[in-house]
């Protein structure tokens, strides 16, 4: 039986280990969270230059929201004539957003496909990383971003076991970047 | 084991950590990080140094407050002391390895699951003085550690006939397996049989038992 001297034992317990805890996880919070994203930038800038090699300047060209999630996006000049766009996007994945770049030609067809970060499940929707599933978006355009579970040419084939992080690169990031970047192009 | 653990010396706890009680290759728990990160020896190394961190950690934190936990909510506060320090370690590397940390950030949060923690917590820390539990925690961290780097090393060379990145194999052909999952429990049974054998053959002996 529990009795009341228990009980607060109990909740003086939980008290104090949640106050510590808490204190120590808020000390190393405030620490590493600039240092963190100064790293998150400096990443996305060799990230750029990584999917559009050919651009030998990338600007920025505005901002954007996704998932309730600032975005940019940028245009990539080689000799000062504009060569692609890229765009920056998140997609709503198997455990949290998936943070990834697009880079397209002028006419809206991918060239390459960048992932950031996600938390996708090690071993599964973590095959979003692989080169054989990014591959797949060049030389597509917005209307090709659909997910198939079996070999297909024209579309996207979906990771075995990972539908879900498959679908949140394919038909939530990609595409909508595509349709940002279709939609910036209007106002022009 | 624990009971006498009081008359255990110190060093002699690192070395039961190590050897005689090792994570991996004698109690034979945590086997799925020893799989999962240890394609390659970097990784290895670097889950190794976050699971002995953690480790030395909840085991110091478990220890001090040993008098002052009810019994009833004994595991949770133990899951809450693990999860707090796993998601420091993974706070701190994050800043401080980001190329690491971009790798293997996925698996560093799966700390928090590792049977081997909770048995450091469980069967020691909470029984033993604050130092013992801190060289409990070594032993047993860096039992993991050695374990983790000699399964990668095992894995990288037949797998990606490198060393550290480094080939070393000149022309001839890796064993693709070797660095695939079936490839880990391979290495993991072999190098578990080596130990064994090993230990029948040198170190019994040794202690005339």
């Amino acid at each position: 039986m529990i009795g009341a001297r228990d009980v607060a034992k109990i909740s003086l317990n939980l008290v104090v280990v949640y106050v510590v805890g808490g204190a120590l996880l808020a000390a190393v919070y405030v620490n590493t969270t600039p240092i963190i994203r100064e790293n998150a930038v400096r990443e996305k800038k060799a990230a750029l230059h990584k999917i559009m090699p050919e651009a030998d300047r990338i600007e920025k060209r505005g901002d954007w929201t996704i998932h309730e999630k600032p975005a940019e996006y940028f245009v990539a000049k080689k000799d000062s004539l504009v060569c692609g766009y890229l765009v920056e996007s998140y997609g709503k994945g198997y455990s949290g957003l998936i943070h990834l770049l697009v880079a397209v030609d002028t006419l809206g067809i991918v060239k390459r496909i960048s992932i950031l970060s996600h938390s996708e499940t090690p071993g599964l929707g973590d095959g979003i990383e692989e080169g054989w599933f990014t591959g797949q978006f060049a030389g597509k355009t917005s209307a090709h971003m659909k997910v198939f579970k079996s070999p297909t040419a024209d579309n996207i084939q979906a990771i075995s076991g990972a539908t879900i992080s498959s679908r949140a690169v394919t038909e939530d990031a990609v595409k909508k970047a595509l349709e940002q970047i279709a939609n910036a192009h209007k106002g022009n | 084991m624990t009971s006498a653990a009081s008359k255990t010396g110190n060093w002699e706890l690192v070395r039961r950590g190590i050897i005689d009680e090792n994570t991996i290759f004698r109690l034979a728990i945590s086997l799925c990080p020893a799989i999962a990160v240890t394609s390659t020896m970097r990784n290895g190394f670097l889950m190794g140094v976050a699971v002995l961190f953690v480790q030395v950690m909840v085991n110091v934190s478990i220890s001090l407050m040993k008098g002052f936990i009810h019994p009833r909510i004994r595991l949770p506060i133990f899951m809450l002391v693990i999860s707090g320090w796993v998601t420091i370690t993974d706070m701190l590397m994050a800043a401080l390895a980001p190329d690491a940390y971009r790798q293997m950030g996925l698996y560093i949060q799966l700390i928090v699951a590792f049977a081997s923690i909770l048995a450091g917590a469980e069967m020691f820390a909470s029984k033993n003085s604050v130092v013992k539990s801190l060289f409990d925690g070594i032993g047993r961290g860096t039992g993991f550690l050695v374990a983790l780097v000699i399964i990668s090393a095992f894995r990288e060379l037949l797998g990606k006939g490198a060393v550290l990145g480094v080939p070393v194999l000149g022309g001839a052909r890796p064993l693709l397996i070797m660095v695939l999952p079936a490839g880990g429990f391979l290495s993991v049974g072999l190098l578990m049989a080596l130990f064994n054998w090993a230990d029948t053959r040198f170190l019994k002996k040794e202690k005339g038992r």
